[in-house]
């Protein structure tokens, strides 16, 4: 963090002897003071509240009664929670994966001198504009057993043997899910790695290349070590993201079904409180789910300083 | 930042690959035809769908089941007509215009004094505030659903337009401080030690010297807030329960969910929630990905 501002002495109208004006810290906390309300009320005050919530049995209505960690014992073995909690683990490591590598990919085939690239890659990015709401209503036409464009072309080329209900069949639900995900946002996480591949030096792949080594090499030994950093922000962006941006995809799109198979965290927090009423076991769910985020986040973190990564 | 970087000169590319492709002979022609077809794949699968949604809501529904694939046989505009009567998308669009515009205003009014005051004041506490805005990026608020809405129950912000823009503006404000406070940083102190020697209050200062040269970092703000907002279901699924105060994504699910299978309308519906934006994009792209991607890979 940089004081480099505050070192630079700025003169006191009335003394001349103070580094800083004595009214510095009643005009700071003025212009912190709405901050600090907004921030407070809608965001440090339900956080705790979350936790007071969920170490209590209440219905939203009438008075909440004291359950210490009963709500959470009871998460421990909730059959529906535990395998929520699976395929939301299964959706975070399947896209931060495949958005990453196909990200990679398609940054690499941008990175040339291409014709047309800049509409390539306005045209990879199109979906990330979109709402997820936008995407899951599209992809459920996609997916649509009756006209779905992904059924009626397997017709087309002569695989009709692989039409499936897509959303329908519990195997493979949750899998079609991440399809989706995926291509909302590879156009986006393409874009950061073109503009981390922009700033390698050529001289290292023309020196790499000098001393004989292959594309393969060169990718491994130049391209993979320099964008070491871009890795990092893209799965710390598709991490953050997996967790908790998977509700409005999923709720479009199988509101959880078939079974319970694309279940996914959120989605069960949001009927737990809003069809069966269960407000402090949904803050349960809420804080374990913060829990297991914050848990990630940290690791990623502790693990970028290791590699003394200044991100 | 990268934007100088990411303005690509196509012109030179062009006439550069030209002069390859003589030196490179077959097997250079062979990559580059690869590398072609794979974006061209690329292209397809991401443009396709959407040009699907665009032909299906011309058609009749007839032809939408017999005909799935291709453009359609003739112009059926009443499509857009009857979905715009039908999903009620004046009111969405309206109530989307208000909340999106009521929240970016209210986040810069609240986000700007308070990442001026930690990074150019000095006061006792300010590295806590810092602190606080970076520990809340990591806890995303659908983790807080439950006790969020119930905050906004109590104070009686349910199916309330102007509260659910305070709950976005709160939401998207620790990342909005972290950000600005990075712009604030950069200035030279000599611009502001000068206005106050001429006298001029912190609040002038920041309002005539300061906010006009970190906007970039507003417009920032603003980008990753209108994405945000503009499209969110998640917290106005939770808060705005009344179909008159429903914003765009929310009008779309209901509308979906209460007609059953009116296709052709709910082409034309998607079409009209989501053309405007991909127009807008396609006109301002540089300036959004440069704006995108300027956080993520410093120069």
């Amino acid at each position: 963090m940089s004081t480099r501002p505050q070192e630079a002495a700025p003169v006191s109208s009335r003394s001349g002897t103070w580094r800083f004006d004595a009214g510095d810290g009643a005009t700071a906390f003025v212009m912190i003071l709405p901050a600090a309300i907004l921030f407070g009320l809608f965001y440090l005050w339900p956080f705790v509240n979350g936790f007071w919530l969920s170490l209590h049995n209440w219905d939203g209505f009438s008075d909440p009664t004291w359950a210490g960690f009963s709500n959470y014992m009871r998460l421990a073995h909730d059959r529906t929670f535990l395998g929520a909690l699976r395929n939301n683990l299964i959706f975070v490591v399947a896209v931060v994966v495949l958005k990453n590598a196909l990200g990679l990919g398609l940054a690499l085939l941008l990175n040339r001198a291409l014709l047309g690239r800049a509409f390539f890659r306005a045209a990879a990015f199109i979906p990330v504009t979109m709402s997820f709401v936008a995407v899951g209503l599209l992809w459920s036409w996609i997916y649509n057993p009756v006209f779905g464009l992904l059924n009626s072309g397997l017709d087309l080329i002569g695989l009709a043997g692989l039409k499936r209900s897509w959303l329908g069949d519990a195997d493979i639900a949750l899998y079609s899910i991440i399809v989706v995900d995926v291509w909302k946002w590879l156009g986006f996480h393409a874009v950061i790695y073109l503009a981390g591949l922009q700033t390698i030096p050529s001289e290292l792949y023309e020196s790499a290349k000098m001393d004989g080594a292959g594309p393969l090499q060169r990718f491994r030994h130049v391209t993979v070590p320099m964008m070491t950093p871009i890795i990092f922000i893209n799965t710390i962006l598709g991490l953050s993201g997996a967790f908790v941006r998977n509700f409005d995809i999923v709720y479009v799109l199988t509101k959880g079904g078939p079974n319970h198979a694309t279940e996914v965290v959120l989605t069960y927090m949001m009927s737990k409180a809003f069809q069966d009423g269960a407000m402090s076991y949904a803050a349960a769910i809420g804080y374990v789910l913060f829990m297991i985020v914050g848990l990630a986040s940290v690791g990623l973190l502790a693990l970028m300083r290791r590699q003394r990564l200044d991100v | 930042m990268r934007a100088a970087n990411l303005s690509l000169n196509d012109g030179a590319a062009g006439s550069r690959r030209r002069g390859l492709m003589q030196r490179l002979g077959m097997r250079g022609i062979l990559e580059l035809g690869g590398i072609y077809a794979a974006l061209i794949l690329v292209l397809f699968e991401t443009l396709y769908p959407l040009l699907w949604v665009l032909f299906g809501s011309l058609k009749t529904k007839q032809e939408m089941l017999s005909n799935v694939w291709g453009p359609p046989s003739s112009l059926v505009l009443q499509n857009y007509a009857d979905a715009w009567r039908i999903a009620g998308m004046g009111s969405r669009i309206v109530n989307s215009i208000f909340v999106t515009g009521s929240a970016l205003i209210i986040l810069v009014a609240v986000a700007t004094p308070c990442a001026y005051a930690v990074a150019r004041l000095r006061f006792p506490g300010r590295g806590l505030v810092v602190a606080v805005a970076v520990a809340a990026m990591l806890v995303p608020p659908q983790v807080m659903a439950i006790p969020l809405f119930l905050v906004a129950r109590d104070l009686g912000l349910i199916n309330s337009r102007l509260g659910i823009a305070f709950i976005y503006a709160a939401t998207s404000l620790p990342l909005s401080v972290f950000i600005l406070r990075s712009f604030f940083i950069t200035l030279p102190a000599d611009l502001e030690d000068a206005a106050r020697i001429d006298g001029a209050s912190r609040l002038e200062i920041l309002i005539h010297i300061m906010l006009p040269l970190v906007r970039p970092g507003v417009a920032l703000i603003l980008i990753f807030g209108f994405i945000e907002i503009w499209n969110d279901f998640f917290l106005a699924f939770l808060l705005l329960r009344d179909p008159l105060v429903q914003t765009i994504p929310l009008g779309l699910v209901s509308f979906f969910q209460q007609y059953d299978s009116l296709w052709t309308l709910y082409f034309a519906a998607l079409t009209i929630t989501t053309l405007p934006v991909i127009v807008v994009f396609v006109a301002m792209q540089r300036q959004f990905i440069a704006g995108l991607t300027a956080g993520a890979v410093k120069g």
